[in-house]
């Protein structure tokens, strides 16, 4: 990363998890003070639990949903215990990375 | 209200609230009532470990009782050998159904491991059983009577905010909680964080729960009063953000609940006795719900074989079982019983539509009340008809003309894609915006009315004020409700008259572009194999039942509109599928709607079977005698099956011409049987059922194998309108096997708490489940308490490729919650599915090979 660029430095984190279970995963989101997310309903791949075609047409809740937060690693300790508790007991695959925004305001709103 | 961001350890709290929550299931409002199996969150455990688990949890009696089963012996409605055939299939397991295994992922790990400990599911309880009082059930009234006042609007902070917030501003002043806890204890939780989760960290610690016993306490904290916690959890998990109204979320529900235990738990051990809370005797306890689940748990529930006249040989062998068993086993029997008689009356062909085109054909919906209509209209003739989800594949957010909230009419498990509106059909010249003035005029005065009924002392103005006019037409609407309703009907026609309307996409954000209505249509048709073979009419019927004073209205209309009447679904669909460009489109993918065909909406008013053609303007003059046919022969139709529904109807109106009077009667509680007696989901074309009498028993999704050749149709079936069939089913049985916890209760007794639910009485937990009144008859139960059959006409390896990447539907079948069976006629006709994927030729009881046939693992691996 080119300093000159004029990009901040923040965590990524991406979660993929069974569609019931946006819903909690928002919450803790919300929860630790991030301003944003993008959830991707219906996403399909491999995993140990076989392959997912991700083609529900009328069920929102039992496909696969990826769900896409960028935050600052102040607040990334947090979502990161909730979502680890949460995957000791459900199917998921918790990814976790550094990325860079060019308007962290956007990511970082005092709560 | 704002609020800083959570720690790492409330974060870990929340995860732990949601696994906890496994234990109750969602409760919608009666708005827009869903049905739901009450045991949905312990789906990834076999059926009978389920009920295993309510029963030490909730204190269900999972299974039906020994006088059911007593009743079905006296009548042949269950044999002998239908339980040799259930011995010999489940008598050896020692668990039913899939084991639970240490470590599996996904599973309700820490329940699973523990259950409920010795004594009561809570910490308080515990301490309840021990010491001989009642602590608990004082916090359940506490926290019943709190969450009532905050529903009904009531109880509420200035500055916003939830429940906790609200209750934490007054519970300093409040002498209910002063008595139950001392003013040493009222100051305790007058003092609690700002935050729910913090409060609930800290009552843990004070109540001495460890982290490792979290979730079993919290799963206990829920389940004593599993209503109120299944609207928490339906406001937190299922509801859309915008839901109007109080919200009433987990964490501020047991922020509360949890602050009481810990504060009356001290108090009691520091000495403080209170009058609501005094040591009782010891054998009191047994009429609590706590000891009603150690009870349930410790075999009370089991089925005793003696009540029954049977052989002494299988008397023995039902005896000798182990405890727990044979309740399964008797279920078996019973469910095997009902699949025989079914499949030996599916003997007929499972391929072939009409050869002739016929006049009309006729989408009705799955809901089991079609299946009368559906057979008596084809035996009117040349009348193909076609079952689909009700809500026509358009999940959308609808809103009527000169409604101030939209509705979403779609199944609880998907979220609406468009925003469809109702609009006056004339270009307005400004009659349209007068008329929209008076229907709303007329809108505000009844909810005024309806307010002030309510109000603490506008209620006593109201009577001053209007009980002159009240009183007479109060009498008028009881001695004569049909004739009360039809000149009600006529006052608000004249007073504001509705101008005709189209249902349309609405100009939004989330307007549907052509190729989405396009993709929509296509979708729709050709996932119940309607591709070919237009008719000149094709009508698309919805349903719903109108009835009066009765707070279950809506687990009466279309549970796939999301418990709303289903003809604006119809007007919307139909009004696509006769937009020129969209059959453009459509015949670019394959499905070439002929010019003439005109599709045709409709609803199905199921308390009088009445069917109503809607829009009628599309249809041209020289095509209207034929529309006229259709109506005709579908009043017909409607006659015949209201004649066979009101034969099942105890009381004096048994007669179908009795249905206006039922729709109108505000003291009828029982309008209709609804969706009692539902046993099966059939999935296939309707020449399997065609002229068979399923007796409106039976959820008929139309489907053609020979046009879903990667099985994308029958996933779509299985894995949507199969599975709200299945809540309906689950809530239709455990509302009969146990109508104590699972069930209202009788609706003479309801009374509504701030419009999202009822209770018994005037307090205590939010009800979940249907009425006394659904499902039983006086004593008897008239539902038949079974777990779903789903008969789908398909290829086994289809089937199974399906299952193999759908993990709802391997719960679902894998672990009992529904049976299957399945006909491929290329492997040999009907078979049963068990767990893991084998299949058993099907013979009726007492003949069917008890080793399976073949796996079907070299099929799947085949078709990848």
């Amino acid at each position: 990363m080119d300093d000159s660029w004029g990009l901040t430095r923040m965590t990524r984190v991406e979660v993929v998890i069974g569609g019931e279970d946006v819903a909690v995963v928002s919450s803790l989101i919300s929860d630790v003070g991030a301003t944003g997310f993008t959830v991707v309903p219906n996403v399909s791949g491999l995993g140990h639990g076989g392959f997912h075609q991700g083609r529900l047409l009328f069920n929102d809740r039992d496909g696969l949903a990826l769900v896409t937060v960028v935050l600052p690693d102040g607040k990334c300790g947090a979502l990161l215990d909730g979502l680890r508790r949460l995957l000791e007991r459900r199917s998921g695959v918790l990814l976790v990375s550094d990325t860079w925004v060019s308007r962290p305001g956007y990511f970082d709103s005092p709560t | 209200m704002t609020k800083a961001s959570a720690s790492g350890e409330q974060a870990i709290l929340l995860a732990d609230v949601d696994e906890a929550a496994r234990i109750v299931a969602p409760l919608w409002p009666l708005s827009s009532f869903i049905a739901v199996n009450p045991l949905w969150g312990l789906r990834e455990h076999s059926f009978d470990r389920a009920v295993e688990l309510s029963a030490r949890f909730l204190g269900v009696h999972g299974y039906p009782s020994p006088d059911l089963y007593a009743d079905a012996v006296r009548t042949g409605r269950l044999v002998p050998e239908d339980l040799w055939h259930a011995l010999d299939e489940h008598g050896s397991e020692k668990t039913a159904g899939r084991p639970a295994a240490d470590g599996e992922v996904g599973a309700s790990g820490t329940v699973r491991a523990r259950g409920a400990r010795a004594g009561g599911t809570t910490t308080l309880a515990r301490y309840d059983a021990s010491r001989g009082t009642r602590l608990a059930e004082s916090t359940d009234a506490e926290v019943a009577r709190w969450c009532a006042a905050y529903a009904a609007g009531v109880l509420a902070h200035p500055d916003g905010g939830g429940l906790y917030a609200a209750w934490r501003w007054v519970v300093a002043r409040d002498p209910a909680t002063r008595r139950l806890a001392g003013v040493r204890g009222r100051a305790v939780l007058a003092s609690l964080p700002d935050r729910a989760e913090d409060a609930i960290l800290a009552s843990l610690e004070r109540l001495g729960v460890a982290e490792v016993d979290r979730v079993d306490e919290l799963s206990g904290q829920l389940a004593r009063m599993p209503g109120w916690a299944g609207h928490a959890l339906w406001r937190s998990r299922w509801a859309a953000a915008e839901e109007p109204g109080p919200a009433l979320h987990l964490l501020d529900y047991l922020a509360v609940r949890l602050g009481y235990d810990a504060v009356q738990r001290e108090a009691a051990v520091d000495g403080h006795e209170s009058a609501t809370h005094r040591r009782r005797p010891r054998n009191e306890l047994r009429s609590s719900r706590a000891s009603r689940a150690l009870r349930v748990s410790s075999g009370d529930a089991d089925v005793d074989p003696r009540d029954a006249t049977l052989p002494d040989d299988l008397r023995r062998a039902l005896t000798a079982l182990a405890p727990g068993r044979a309740a399964a086993i008797w279920l078996a029997a019973y469910e095997a019983h009902f699949r025989d008689d079914l499949l030996g009356a599916l003997g007929g062909a499972v391929a072939g539509r009409p050869l002739n085109r016929p006049l009309a054909q006729a989408v009705f919906c799955i809901d089991t009340r079609s299946e009368g209509l559906r057979r008596h209209l084809e035996a009117r003739g040349r009348y193909e008809t076609f079952g689909f989800a009700g809500f026509f594949g358009l999940p959308m957010r609808f809103r009527p003309w000169g409604a101030a909230e939209p509705i979403d009419l779609c199944p609880a498990l998907v979220r609406p894609v468009a925003d469809v509106g109702e609009y006056p059909a004339q270009v307005d010249d400004g009659s349209a915006a007068r008329r929209l003035e008076d229907v709303q005029g007329l809108a505000g005065m009844t909810d005024a009315f309806a307010a002030a009924k309510k109000g603490v002392s506008a209620a006593f103005v109201l009577a001053e004020a209007g009980g002159f006019a009240a009183g007479p037409l109060g009498v008028a609407k009881t001695v004569a409700p049909s004739a009360y309703a039809r000149l009600r009907k006529r006052l608000g026609t004249f007073l504001a008259p509705r101008p005709a309307t189209v249902v349309e996409p609405a100009a939004s954000d989330r307007a549907m572009t052509d190729d989405e209505q396009a993709l929509f249509a296509e979708t729709m048709l050709a996932t119940m194999g309607l591709t070919r073979g237009f008719a000149p009419l094709v009508l698309l019927c919805g349903h719903g039942s109108t009835t009066e004073n009765n707070p279950y209205a809506s687990a009466l209309d279309c549970g796939a509109c999301g418990g709303n009447r289903g003809a604006s679904s119809a007007r919307a669909a139909a009004a696509i599928l006769n937009r020129p460009q969209i059959r453009l489109l459509l015949e670019s993918r394959g499905i070439a709607i002929p010019d003439d065909t005109i599709f045709l909406a409709g609803e199905h008013e199921t308390v009088t079977d009445v069917v109503k053609l809607l829009d009628l303007d599309v249809v041209p003059h020289g095509r209207r005698a034929a529309v006229a046919q259709l109506q005709e022969d579908l009043d017909v139709a409607g006659a015949s099956v209201a004649r066979e529904r009101a034969r099942r109807l105890p009381g004096a109106r048994q007669a179908a011409s009795a249905g206006e009077a039922r729709s109108a009667d505000w003291a009828e509680i029982r309008p209709e049987w609804g969706l009692a007696r539902n046993a099966a989901f059939v999935v296939g074309p309707r020449a399997l059922t065609a002229g068979v009498d399923l007796d409106s028993r039976c959820f008929l999704h139309s489907y053609d194998p020979d046009g879903d050749a990667d099985g994308l149709a029958l996933e779509t079936i299985l894995t949507a309108p199969m599975v709200v069939a299945h809540w309906i089913n689950a809530q239709y049985y455990f509302s009969t096997v146990d109508p104590d916890v699972l069930g209202a209760g009788d609706k003479t007794a309801h009374n509504i708490v701030g419009g999202i639910g009822v209770l018994r009485g005037c307090g205590g937990d939010l009800q979940v489940g249907l009425p006394l009144q659904s499902v039983f008859d006086a004593d008897r139960a008239y539902h038949e308490p079974m777990r779903l059959l789903v008969a789908v006409v398909a290829p086994r390896a289809t089937l199974e490729a399906v299952v193999r990447r759908n993990a709802v539907l391997r719960d679902l079948f894998d672990g009992r919650w529904v049976h299957v069976v399945v006909r491929d006629d290329e492997a040999g006709g009907w078979a049963v599915r068990r767990p893991g994927g084998t299949f058993v030729p099907w013979e009726p009881a007492g003949r069917m090979s008890a080793e399976p046939e073949r796996t079907m693992s070299e099929e799947i691996g085949a078709r990848g």
